[in-house]
């Protein structure tokens, strides 16, 4: 019998999820306009920036914590 | 130009080099020729799948588009990701699986837990068939750079030619060693070679921030989707984030990079680090902006980042940005080479010409395969002339359609084999017939690919739940290389599980 999926995993995955959909997803479109600048550069590619940049952060953490898994075989360890 | 001429030339000698070095390290076997004996430790592995992925497609066409038809190419940071991500999730199960079954060729997973031999071959002919064309561009865009780098001493026959003779050289006496090794230094001229290229030339106009400003005053639909020629709107933004992603990870030369990998723990890793290396896109972002400010109506498009370089920058700087371009075609080029070599060397030579091959003789075979698929490559540079994207993405979509079959080789156990047959054909035969055929147009402007997927997709699950696999010890062997994939990297999976033990599955 599988065990549910840890919180942990759950918040990784779901928030790689939210960044997908806001980069990906018909969504874009709202951000698909120049103004408001910021810092000189336009809307659309600030959007895009920002969530890469979350995204990437978000596999960062996967990775210091296993993808969430928790824990790690000793298998693993050792290799 | 003496100086250009002076970086190409070490540009070209130094790969060389490498090459002589890494085959001091190398034993004749096809494992080590092939996989490097499934060690690549971290390093050369993060280089080599960054600067394989990353392509003349990525350096050349991606300034290109900017130039051409907005911002479309912005989706480059989430198919970046995507791909990441189908790296750790798809490939550290193909590692596994390929380790355990001793896989050197993404048909040996296919045939084996499909357990067809038509399945295995078609797998074969969509590898070679469209990768060959993905090569092309390769060859074309490096050798655009140097033609365009010597001010036209070299010209573009040359160049091809001097750079597959370059390759073929070092692949073939380093192996895929020599490719990785190499890749270190393409992976990183590439990723600072665009970030630099891009942060220079929009000086050339007061900045970012002021590149924008006058972007927006002359030509604001730059700026938004669809672009200037309005046909670059949502459904290729979406399309090609599938696509690209998706079609460039199925790519044989992917695959070799994840059977080559040492330790199960560097898939963890590699999302962000491929994720991270994304940024290099803003440069592109800014090199193709500049390109709209200060050379419009540019006849060849993909020549726009050269010929900005030696129009604005000094021309030992010029020269080294176009190395790094270079770099970014050949460190592509090789891995594509000596992955479709791997091919035919051993799912056609060793597995119907002489399963009894030697070593040594395999390893032959691999390095004249080497030779004759640069050759087709080459033909097609000179005959073919086409903008480096529009040729990869349709390239791109064949190879896309392997992902179905490939996720459910490793996750389900109902997966069959007629549903990853019909599937795939069904799959392939949209792609060419929405690309190819007369007077068609794409259903919701969706790219070919994405409805090819969709077909592949839905047949081979529908068929897979009609259908009962016999050969049920194939099935239980694969389950259980699951079940130990579970214990060893999530045993949280398998609370309540009884643990498999032991060694049980039989290598094939």
């Amino acid at each position: 019998m599988r065990t549910t999926l840890p919180t942990k995993k759950l918040a990784i995955y779901g928030g790689m999820l939210l960044g997908f959909i806001m980069l990906e997803s018909p969504i874009v479109m709202v951000a698909n306009k120049v103004e408001p600048m910021i810092m000189g550069a336009p809307f659309l590619l600030v959007w895009n920036l920002g969530w890469w940049a979350f995204i990437t952060a978000l596999f960062l953490v996967a990775y210091l914590t296993n993808w969430g898994s928790g824990s790690t075989s000793t298998a693993q360890r050792s290799r | 130009m003496t100086g250009s001429i002076f970086i190409i030339a070490a540009f070209m000698i130094i790969p060389l080099l490498v090459g002589v070095v890494s085959a001091r390290k190398s034993k004749d076997t096809s494992e080590d020729f092939f996989v490097q004996g499934r060690a690549m430790g971290s390093i050369a592995v993060f280089f080599t799948v960054a600067a394989t992925w990353w392509s003349a497609f990525a350096f050349l066409g991606s300034n290109a588009t900017f130039y051409t038809s907005g911002p479309v190419y912005l989706t480059a940071l989430a198919w970046n990701l995507l791909f990441g991500f189908m790296y750790y999730w798809v490939g550290k199960r193909v590692w596994f699986l390929g380790k355990r079954f001793n896989y050197l060729t993404p048909s040996d997973l296919m045939g084996d837990f499909y357990n067809s031999e038509a399945l295995r071959l078609l797998v074969v002919v969509i590898t070679l068939v469209f990768t060959v064309p993905y090569l092309q561009i390769q060859l074309t865009g490096g050798a655009y750079l140097i033609e365009v780098a010597s001010g036209g001493v070299i010209p573009f026959w040359l160049a091809a030619l001097l750079f597959y003779f370059i390759i073929i050289v070092y692949v073939w006496i380093g192996g895929i060693r020599a490719i990785a090794w190499t890749d270190v230094i393409y992976g990183a001229l590439l990723f600072f070679g665009m970030l630099f290229a891009g942060y220079y030339i929009s000086h050339q106009l007061g900045g970012p921030a002021a590149l924008f400003s006058q972007l927006h005053q002359n030509s604001p639909e730059h700026l938004t989707m669809p672009g200037p020629n309005g046909n670059m709107g949502y459904s290729m933004w979406f399309s090609l984030f599938v696509i690209v992603a998706i079609g460039a990870f199925m790519g044989p030369q992917i695959w070799l990079r994840m059977y080559s990998v040492k330790s199960g723990r560097l898939f963890n890793l590699m999302p962000f680090l491929l994720g991270l290396a994304a940024f290099g896109y803003f440069g592109s972002v800014l090199t193709g902006y500049s390109g709209v400010l200060l050379e419009p109506g540019l006849e060849n498009a993909d020549q726009i980042l050269p010929v900005m370089l030696m129009n604005y920058a000094p021309y030992m700087i010029a020269s080294l940005i176009m190395a790094a371009g270079a770099a970014a075609a050949m460190s592509t080029a090789n891995s594509q080479i000596h992955a479709v070599s791997t091919v035919v060397t051993m799912d056609i030579y060793q597995r119907y010409v002489n399963r009894e091959a030697s070593q040594a003789r395999i390893v032959t075979i691999g390095r004249l395969s080497l030779v004759g698929f640069s050759l087709a490559a080459y033909i097609l540079a000179l005959t073919v002339p086409g903008l480096l994207v529009t040729i990869g993405i349709a390239a791109l979509a064949g190879t896309a359609q392997l992902i179905v079959p490939t996720i459910g080789a490793i996750t389900w156990r109902r997966a069959h084999p007629m549903a990853a047959f019909w599937g795939l054909i069904a799959g392939i035969l949209c792609v060419l017939f929405l690309t190819y055929g007369p007077t068609v147009s794409n259903p919701l402007g969706l790219h070919a690919g994405i409805w090819g997927l969709l077909l592949n997709g839905g047949l081979f699950v529908s068929l897979s739940l009609a259908l009962k696999r016999k050969d049920h010890n194939v099935v239980e062997r694969f389950v259980q290389a699951r079940q130990e994939y579970d214990a060893e990297y999530h045993p949280e999976r398998l609370e309540g599980e009884a643990r498999p033990v032991g060694e049980a599955a039989t290598s094939r």
